[in-house]
Parts: C-alpha cells; sequence; structure tokens
C-alpha cells in the first residue's frame, strides 16, 4: 500500500473546555477528492484549517506525504485554500492577486506573468485580469481564488464550503468546474461542506462528521447503501431517508418489524431470530417506498403532495409516523386521500436503539 | 387636490430654503469678515467691503512677523502628532480588534473617558509629571550634549520642547482614533490574513501588502480627526511652549490680538486665514475616506 498524502491519526482539538475534535483518524490518497461532510458545529472546518496549518493541534498526528507537519508553518506545507469568503484582497487586480504568493517569493516579474497566464487560462480568466475583485461577478471571484491556490502548484488544495455564497444555478455549474479541473490537474481535494449534496456529486470519498467524530468514512455511494449508523443514513441522501421507530416480533423461523404507530411489515432473508423483542429503528429510502396495488404493506394519509414531473414526493402519515415517498412519474393524488404504500424489504436498515446498524 | 398640495409644497420648500440661508449666512459670516478684513487696507472690527484690496497683511505675517516659523512649528507639532496617533492606533486598533481578552471592553471605555473628561481639568498634574519628566531626560542629556544642551532640549524637552507637545497632543487623539481603528478592523475578515499566511506572507509583509492597504480609508479618517483636533488646539501649545521660536500659530494669533498699543486687524485675518487652509485642505482629502469609513465598506 503506498503512503496516504494526509494521514490524520488521533487528531484531537480543544477551545476552551469544549472539544470540537474528539480523536479523528482518516487518510487521504494522493490525488483523491475527499469531501469532509456534516451539520454545523460538527468540527469539519476546524479539521481543515487544522491541514492548512491555521489551527493548532492539541494531540494526535498529523502527517503529509510521510512527514509530520503538526508544527511546520502553513506556508511551508506545500497546501493551498481557497476561502469561504474567497478573501481576494480587494486592493489588488486579479493577475495581482493570482500572483502573490510568488510575488512573495521574489519570483521574476516575468515568470510571475508567464504562471499567471497559464492559471488564467484554464480557468478562464485571461479578459479580467486587470479587473479588481470589487468589479467581478460571484463565480469570477470564485475562480480567481482557485486560481490563487493552484498557481503554486500545490500538493493539497484545501476548500472550505466555496460554493456556499453562490446562488443554485452557479452552484452546479461551479461544481462541474471544480470536478474538471480535478481530472486535469489531479491534485488531492480536500473539500468541507455542509451540503451532502456537493459531497456526493464530487467526492471520491466522503467523511462523515458528527460532534467532533468521524460517523462514517467512505464512498459515496457506499456511505449511501450501506449508512452504519442513523445520524449517515439521515444525513446523506436527499430527500433524507424515512427512520421509523418500533420493534422485532416473531419467533425463530420469521421476524417482522412492528412500528410503533402500529402497522407491521416481514423482514425477509435476515437471521434476526436474537433479535426478536429489541426496540428497532427501520430506515428505508424514499425510493424504496411506493404506491401500489399488490403487496400492500401499509396504509397512509397524504399530508403533502409535491408534484416534480418526472417524479412525486407524498408526505404520508400513519399514526405518528410520516412516511417521505418518492414515487416516479406524476401522481395526482389529493391531500387527505389514502394511499396504498408497498415497500423494498431488500432495501430496509435496520438500527439498534443505539443508533448501529443491525446486519444479518 | 393635487394643485393645493404642490401649493403647500411649494411654500414648504420656499420655507425651507429661506431658513437654510439664513443659517448659513449665519455660520458664513464670520469667515467672510476674516477673508474681506485679510485683504482690507483698512480692516475694521465690522464686515464691510475692502477700501482697497492689499495683501500687505499676509506679506506682514511672514515678513515682520515670525509666520514662517509658526507655521513651520504648527505643522511639524501636531503632523508628529498625527504621525504617532496613526501608527499607534493602527497597530492598536488591529490589537483591540482582534484580542479575545477579558480586559478589552473596561479598556475600550476607559480610554474613551480619557477623551470626555475635560483635558483643562487635568492640566496641572500633567504639568507636574511633564515638568518630572522633563527634569529626568535634562538630567540624562545634559552630560551627553553640553554646550548644545538648550536647542536639543527644545527638541527633546517635555516642558517648552516639541517633544512634549507631540506626545500630548497625540495622547489626547488616540483615544477616538483607537475606537475608529478597533471598528474599523472588525469589519476586515481575518480571512485576508489567513490567506496571506498561507501564500507565504511573514507578519512584516502581512502588515505591508495586506493590512495597511485594507486599513488605508481607517488610517486615513483616524488621522483627519486627529489632525483637525490637534491644529485647532489652543490650550496645551499656550501651557507647554514659553520659547518665543517654539510658538505656534493658535499662539502667534493670540499674542497678536493681546498687544495692547494697537489690534491690527487685517493682520489678524491675515493669520487665521493661513491658520485654517491646512485644515480645509485636510478636510478636502480625507473627505472620500471618511464616507468610506463610516458607511461600513470593506465589502469585496
Amino acid at each position: 500500500m503506498t503512503t496516504p498524502m494526509i494521514q490524520l491519526s488521533g487528531v484531537r482539538k480543544s477551545f476552551g473546555s469544549v472539544e470540537i475534535i474528539q480523536g479523528v483518524d482518516i487518510a487521504v490518497e494522493d490525488g483523491e477528492f475527499t469531501v469532509f461532510v456534516g451539520p454545523s458545529g460538527c468540527g469539519k472546518s476546524t479539521l481543515l484549517r487544522m491541514i492548512a496549518g491555521l489551527e493548532s493541534i492539541d494531540s494526535g498526528d498529523l502527517v503529509l506525504n510521510g512527514k509530520r507537519i503538526n508544527d511546520v508553518p502553513p506556508d511551508q506545507r506545500g497546501i493551498a485554500m481557497v476561502f469561504q469568503s474567497y478573501a481576494l484582497y480587494p486592493h489588488m487586480t486579479v493577475a495581482q492577486n493570482i500572483g502573490f504568493s510568488l510575488d512573495l517569493k521574489k519570483v521574476p516579474k516575468a515568470e510571475i506573468a508567464r504562471e499567471v497566464g497559464r492559471v488564467s487560462e484554464l480557468l478562464q480568466l485571461s479578459e479580467l485580469l486587470d479587473r479588481r475583485p470589487a468589479e467581478l461577478s460571484g463565480g469570477q471571484r470564485q475562480r480567481v481564488a482557485i486560481g490563487r491556490a493552484i498557481i503554486k502548484r500545490p500538493r493539497v488544495i484545501l476548500f472550505d464550503e466555496p460554493l456556499s455564497n453562490l446562488d443554485a444555478a452557479l452552484r452546479v455549474q461551479m461544481r462541474a468546474e471544480l470536478q474538471k479541473l480535478h481530472q486535469e490537474l489531479r491534485p488531492t481535494i480536500v473539500y468541507v461542506t455542509h451540503d451532502q449534496v456537493e459531497a456526493m456529486t464530487m467526492a471520491t470519498r466522503i467523511v462523515v462528521l458528527n460532534k467532533g467524530r468521524v460517523e462514517q468514512w467512505d464512498t459515496p455511494i457506499e456511505l449511501y447503501n450501506n449508512p452504519i449508523n442513523t445520524f449517515v443514513a439521515g444525513f446523506i441522501g436527499s430527500p433524507r431517508m424515512n427512520l421509523v421507530p418500533g420493534t422485532i416480533i416473531g419467533d425463530a423461523a420469521s421476524q417482522s418489524f412492528k412500528a410503533n404507530a402500529g402497522w407491521t411489515t416481514r423482514l425477509d432473508n435476515r437471521s434476526l431470530a436474537g433479535a426478536v423483542g429489541q426496540l428497532v429503528t427501520l430506515g428505508m429510502r424514499p425510493e424504496h417506498i411506493q404506491p401500489a396495488t399488490d403487496n400492500v404493506d401499509l396504509e397512509a394519509t397524504i399530508a403533502i403532495v409535491e408534484r416534480l414531473g418526472a417524479e412525486t414526493y407524498l408526505n404520508a402519515r400513519n399514526g405518528d409516523d410520516t412516511l417521505l415517498v418518492r414515487a416516479q412519474g406524476d401522481l395526482a393524488l389529493a391531500p387527505g386521500s389514502t394511499v396504498k404504500l408497498a415497500l423494498n424489504h431488500g432495501a430496509f436498515h435496520l438500527f439498534d436503539q443505539s443508533g448501529r446498524v443491525i446486519t444479518g | 387636490m393635487a394643485g393645493i398640495s404642490e401649493k403647500r409644497s411649494g411654500a414648504y420648500t420656499f420655507l425651507a430654503y429661506v431658513t437654510l440661508i439664513v443659517i448659513s449666512i449665519f455660520c458664513i459670516l464670520p469667515f467672510i469678515w476674516m477673508a474681506l478684513a485679510s485683504i482690507d487696507s483698512n480692516a475694521q472690527l465690522f464686515l464691510k467691503w475692502p477700501d482697497s484690496v492689499t495683501f500687505d497683511h499676509y506679506t506682514k505675517v511672514f515678513a515682520e512677523e515670525n509666520g514662517v516659523r509658526w507655521f513651520a512649528n504648527s505643522l511639524f507639532t501636531v503632523l508628529s502628532a498625527t504621525f504617532i496617533v496613526m501608527v499607534v492606533a493602527g497597530l492598536g486598533g488591529y490589537a483591540l480588534s482582534r484580542s479575545k481578552a477579558w480586559w478589552k471592553q473596561p479598556f475600550l471605555y476607559a480610554i474613551l473617558l480619557i477623551r470626555v473628561l475635560p483635558s483643562t481639568a487635568l492640566l496641572v498634574p500633567l504639568y507636574k509629571i511633564l515638568l518630572t519628566a522633563n527634569n529626568g531626560i535634562g538630567t540624562l542629556l545634559r552630560p551627553l550634549v553640553g554646550e548644545h544642551y538648550r536647542s536639543v532640549m527644545q527638541l527633546f524637552g517635555f516642558i517648552d520642547g516639541y517633544l512634549g507637545l507631540i506626545i500630548v497632543l497625540a495622547t489626547g487623539q488616540l483615544p477616538l482614533a483607537l475606537w475608529i481603528m478597533k471598528v474599523f478592523f472588525d469589519g476586515v475578515p481575518k480571512d485576508y490574513e489567513e490567506a496571506a499566511i498561507l501564500d507565504g506572507a511573514t507578519l512584516v509583509q502581512r502588515i505591508r501588502r495586506v493590512l495597511i492597504p485594507l486599513a488605508l480609508p481607517g488610517l486615513a479618517a483616524a488621522g483627519l480627526f486627529a489632525f483637525m483636533s490637534a491644529w485647532g488646539d489652543f490650550l496645551l501649545p499656550l501651557i507647554l511652549l514659553s520659547s518665543p521660536e517654539l510658538q505656534t500659530l493658535p499662539i502667534g494669533l493670540f499674542r497678536a490680538f493681546l498687544r495692547v498699543n494697537e489690534i491690527d486687524y487685517g493682520l489678524l485675518a491675515a493669520l487665521a486665514t493661513i491658520y485654517l487652509i491646512p485644515a480645509v485642505i485636510a478636510f478636502s482629502f480625507a473627505r472620500r475616506f471618511l464616507v468610506q469609513t463610516f458607511s461600513g465598506g470593506v465589502k469585496g
């Protein structure tokens, strides 16, 4: 196995009496696009700033390309960072902003101009080099910020929620551009976002963080298909996974799930004989619940209908349980009416009371 | 209906303009008197059109009186004080903005208190402190400079020396300047500095290439306030300076007014006009920075 580009082992960090990072172990391979995702306050930005060297590390090791860099100053780590606010120097032109790091290193003017030219061409900024940041659109500023990062030819580029200041359409476009950039230059990227869609679409691997801990760390599709706990199950995927509290009932031969609201469904292809009587949470993705006429598992009352054309989201209630249904096609159902629902038994996720997944 | 309201608003507008014009005339009259009297060959205490236009008063200020010296003294002390204020307020305002120390708020209000207290009330203890400091530095310098003692003390003395006046002037202007810079830096995101750190900028480079350009509007505003306020200060140079060759413009003006035999209104007006000019120039330079600073704008 090759040495990972970035390795964090047992990394911890406290602000005052609050432990923000509670022992993180991850490794980022060379050329990987890793995304740290989690709700606000989960420590993802702090972790990124620790890699950048903008925050100190209380304990644990940060290893970059085989070398421990806990105490190496930020500018000597070979790391570049794109800030959420872009932090473009307002008194400098685009060219000066991009070339600033080379200028500080006393690189000859001609060489700076050549490098700025190379980067600006790559990012389609050649026309804007003489402008100041205030004269640029949000997307252009974003590209200047990226240009300032890649001109140093860093081994690692860190992104701190770089798309959160852009409108929805521009965000989709920048997502594509970032992926293209990653494919062309192949840098190691660590990217922080609270938006799981950004994480799913761009990452080669996702680190799901919550309250300063790594909840799960895997490829996007693996996180989607096999979340190891209710937090990851609820966080990854949009719309969210349905999480229904209930009990496992049955005998040694066959088991079923009985929701607290009263409805039951059988649990196929699982050996849960030992778990009978256990309080559990049943997780079902919205696309795994469909309106049906055969093999109906439960009936529910429709509360909200969202018709998107290609698919329809139903918010359906059965007792205290609210189920989100993602039905294919356009369904003209009226709120208040009853709908029969069939569940995809093969796609069930079961979690125990502590929220951990039950296999078997 | 529209006609009535139009008429009414017309009358209101007329009334408003009349009021504003009256107030404006009231405000501008002293300046007009000053300007006219300064070029009037027979200037009097009342407002009148010049008998004949002459620049003799200005010539007199510079040729017969010590006008050049006074002007230079004023400019030197006030500019030095302003420079000190800008440096200290720039660094201090930055520190106060970024610090999370518990004493930050109490400190900020305490320095504001300095500004609120009338400095006249503190004059006697201030003089006593400066006198002690003056004796101290005198004892220190006398063996070093020997025969040049007097001229050196005019530069570095705390009483009857430039240094004392400069420091006290600067101290008086610092609280407001610190507040201006603190509030200004509050509006400058830390991201700029962190980006510069990652770009490989040293502390000095960060200050010179990033922070000072970003802080320029704030520094200009703080410096302008310090300059205008120190330029207008009369009491401190009056108390602290006694040598004629150290006199500043306001003191020269004051002494000219106090002369027993004759009051030369033309000369006084010319002096006052000269005294006004730097303040007006400073204001016109810094006006655009003021707008930037106080409309809260470093939006990038």
